[in-house]
């Protein structure tokens, strides 16, 4: 009885989400057959069609993985880039001091500004998404690994001193740990954005993948197949962040903030 | 207009007899009408084989111009019981009246403090604003409003305060914003909910002054929820102490001390001192009171 | 009256918890690095770059001769202002709308179950991305851009005051409720203000993504607005043009970051007071 109880509640948000995605469905068909035919919004069924059919080319498949791919390099180097500063600059004030104005300045500025530049030294290549991807997520990385070093307890470094630690194993045991909450919430955050860094970088400075695809389906006014791509944009986009959210979890498993949830 | 007015009596006005509007009838002096009235209140969680009695049968009075503190085991649903009683949540079964009508939501002749001072009052709005926060829907009259905060204000003794925010105050200050918001209410009955129970001890003793004092400056039924027995001993003209699983009424304990209190005399003498054992042998073994009774 | 009461009536003072280590570096220091690195990094830009014959990058003083005459005279008012309307036109829909609709799916839950999977679905895509399909829609005028930066922009704003809303405190709540506050007392007095901080949050990302979804409307294919401009003189190898269109939408980035922040600090004075308050403790 409990159970049945159970499945009724969760059930109940379900149906109703199954309703609204279907009712979108409904409204979109019937805005392209009644007040918006003629322009350029497929039916459903157009939609769909394209996305069968573009899920049966190989071609969209490479896109699609190199997509994928590209965002994930560029986010593993921007963390290698960004932890490798960001604990250079926490652990030294004088630097944080020296690059706390030009951090601040750079925060706020999307890497799209920079775009023209990249494109124009590097041309519309992999290589340009991957420093585009850099810009974008290095930045916050580190200005979080900075604020993540700067916020372990000096006691605890003191008491490793005191025990006869080195400075690399401090770094090691002490200091790189302390601030892996603050490093792991930005690595999440910066996951989705790699993805729309790499999306951007395609359909504006004509990098490979899914943005360039877009890019050429609306040149060639497949909206079909423009609406087949957002679909599949958006599907990789939960997965980005799915997938960021459980390894930040499983990264953080044992850290305190992740317990009280539990509890 | 020279004629003699004669002030005309409004039907029995017998000094000291109050109308009992439960039932009409006009009342003996001995016996003052329910300010609050609690019958056969029960109330549980869930719903069939799975239901949670929380409350079972409790019935209480609290006449006007009292004070009344209902102690009992920490988690014996007091807060549940005081929930019910201010109309945030939905009785299972039996009744609670404020001066005759039916409570099924919050009533208008009743303002509650809550325990975590620090979690009931706005953080984002000053002390005064605070306090006017409640009376806005009233539509008073600018002066009156005024007129109204500043006695709240003065009678917890925060006028220097009045522009600070809530978490500028220590717990024992915020907890005093609390009260005033409840006084500007101008309710006819202020219910607390373990008041004092996140405060330090001196600052506690004022604020049981501070309790019994508005008692008598704005006229005000007091209902109090504590798990303090010396508090509840100290403030109150009655004891309600309830059993626990269900929350019962194990007695009504009158406590036989003078109207007038204070810290450090009246918590000295014999009859403090009887009074609080028997309220805490009542809490510690009830059921040999209820067999005695039996 | 007030016997008692003033013994404990001095309001808590808030000190700063001291903190790292001893080995203090004295302030005027600190403000030479801070501002002797940027103006280093500029002076060093200007003197390596001051005859550069490389394309790709121009003196910096030929970037910001072109700066001043594109931005501060030339298309100041046939770009600049046209780019950043339709920013804050956009910007303020999503707002609205974004707060307006968190509202709604917060406290009628029903509706919340309905939209909550499309909702997420939607802000998964990349906010860019939706720009071809409004341009195809609506064509390249300004009311392709102001439709594309309010829809990408309402979603961050739209989840964080539902998230704020649902989370404000039961004990705010029951306050509410016990004084009888009216339903619109309790919308504006108690459930805005107490989801504020969350609120600003979700529209300082907002504001972010606004301002991208502005540039990229621009650079797919219109002709006016500064990301128009700036790509466009990269495509025609106006080098020092496109570069002062970069430095032009930085600084724009920046500004605007700028100016949210010392909004959403003065508006949320009360917030912030309140966790350094906590934090001392």
């Amino acid at each position: 009885m409990m159970t049945a109880q159970r499945w009724r509640h969760s059930a109940r948000p379900t149906a109703y989400g199954v309703i609204g995605v279907l009712g979108l469905l409904l409204v979109w068909q019937w805005l392209a057959v009644g007040p918006l035919s003629g322009t350029s919004l497929p039916t459903v069924a157009e939609a769909i069609g394209a996305l069968v059919q573009m899920l049966g080319e190989g071609g969209f498949w490479e896109d699609t993985s190199v997509t994928a791919g590209t965002a994930l390099i560029g986010l593993a180097a921007s963390i290698v880039v960004g932890v490798v500063l960001g604990i250079l600059i926490g652990t030294s004030q004088l630097l944080r001091f020296a690059t706390s104005a030009v951090l601040e300045f750079l925060k706020p500025i999307p890497p799209i500004v920079i775009l023209p530049i990249v494109v124009l030294v590097l041309g519309p290549t992999t290589e340009m998404t991957i420093v585009l991807v850099i810009i974008g997520c290095a930045i916050p990385i580190l200005i979080q690994t900075v604020a993540g070093v700067f916020d372990v307890d000096p006691v605890r470094t003191d008491t490793a001193r005191s025990y006869g630690m080195g400075r690399a194993e401090i770094l090691g045991r002490v200091v790189l740990p302390g601030a892996s909450p603050f490093i792991a919430t930005a690595i999440r955050v910066s996951a989705p954005a790699a993805l729309v860094v790499t999306v951007v970088a395609g359909l504006l400075g004509g990098g490979p993948g899914l943005g360039q695809s877009l890019y050429q389906a609306q040149t060639a006014g497949d909206s079909a197949r423009m609406y087949a791509l957002i679909i599949v944009l958006g599907v990789l986009g939960m997965v980005f962040q799915a997938a960021s959210q459980l390894v930040e979890a499983k990264a953080l498993h044992w850290h305190e903030s992740k317990r009280e949830v539990q509890a | 207009m020279q004629h003699d007015v004669l002030p005309i009596p409004s039907a029995p006005s017998i000094a000291g007899d109050r109308l009992n509007p439960h039932t009409g009838m006009t009342m003996a002096q001995t016996t003052p009408p329910a300010r609050l009235a609690v019958d056969k209140l029960s109330k549980s969680y869930g719903s069939g084989a799975q239901a949670k009695e929380i409350i079972g049968d409790l019935s209480f009075e609290v006449a006007a111009g009292e004070v009344v503190c209902i102690v009992g085991p920490s988690g014996v649903g007091k807060t549940t019981l005081l929930k019910c009683i201010t109309g945030l949540q939905p009785l299972t079964s039996g009744e609670a009246r404020i001066d005759g009508q039916l409570i099924d939501g919050p009533p208008e002749q009743m303002a509650l403090v809550f325990q975590d001072y620090h979690r009931s009052l706005m953080p984002w709005l000053t002390v005064r604003k605070n306090i006017r926060l409640p009376l806005r829907h009233l539509h008073l009259d600018r002066s009156e409003e005024n007129q109204r905060i500043d006695e709240a204000i003065e009678a917890v003794g925060l006028s220097h305060a009045t522009d600070l925010y809530p978490w500028q105050l220590s717990g024992g200050m915020q907890q005093r914003v609390a009260i005033a918001r409840g006084l500007a209410y101008r309710p006819e009955i202020l219910i607390m909910d373990e008041p004092f129970a996140s405060v330090d001890a001196q600052t506690r003793f004022e604020l049981e002054d501070l309790c019994l004092r508005i008692r008598e400056q704005f006229g005000m039924t007091i209902l109090v929820v504590t798990h303090d027995i010396d508090e509840a001993v100290y403030l109150s003209d009655r004891v309600v102490v309830l059993g626990s699983k269900p929350a019962h009424v194990v007695e009504i304990v009158t406590v036989n001390l003078p109207r007038e209190r204070d810290q450090i005399t009246t918590r000295a003498t014999k009859a403090f001192v009887d009074e609080r054992t028997r309220v805490l042998s009542l809490i510690k073994d009830p059921h040999r009171q209820e067999m005695a009774d039996a | 009256m007030t016997t008692t009461a003033d013994i404990t009536a001095t309001p808590v003072a808030t000190p700063r918890r001291p903190r790292r280590r001893s080995r203090r570096i004295p302030s005027w220091v600190k403000w030479a690095l801070a501002v002797g690195t940027p103006t280093l990094l500029l002076a060093a830009w200007w003197t390596a770059s001051a005859d550069s014959s490389n394309t790709f990058f121009p003196s910096l003083e030929q970037i910001l001769t072109r700066f001043q005459q594109l931005w501060l005279f030339d298309h100041f008012l046939t770009d600049v202002v046209p780019s950043l309307a339709n920013l804050a036109g956009g910007f303020a829909l999503a707002a609205i709308v974004g707060v307006g609709l968190g509202f709604v799916l917060a406290l009628i839950r029903p509706v919340r179950w309905l939209l909550e999977p499309i909702i997420h679905f939607v802000r998964s895509i990349p906010p860019v991305a939706l720009v071809p399909i409004f341009i195809t829609m609506i064509g390249f005028g300004n009311d392709m851009r102001i439709t594309s930066i309010a829809l990408a922009a309402t979603f961050p704003t739209l989840i964080a005051t539902m998230d704020g809303i649902r989370s404000v405190d039961g004990t705010l709540k029951d306050v509410s409720v016990v004084y009888r506050l009216t339903r619109a007392e309790k919308f504006t007095q108690v459930y805005l203000p107490a989801a504020a901080p969350q609120i600003f949050a979700g529209l300082q990302v907002s504001l972010q993504v606004a301002f991208i979804v502005m540039i990229a409307s621009e650079m797919l294919g219109a002709a006016t607005g500064i990301g128009a401009l700036t790509l466009t003189a990269q495509q025609s190898f106006m080098i020092a043009d496109m570069w002062a269109g970069v430095l032009l939408l930085g600084v724009l980035g920046f500004v605007i970051n700028k100016i949210f922040d010392l909004v959403k600090a003065r508006i949320l004075a009360w917030y912030f007071g309140a966790k350094e308050a906590q934090r001392a403790t």
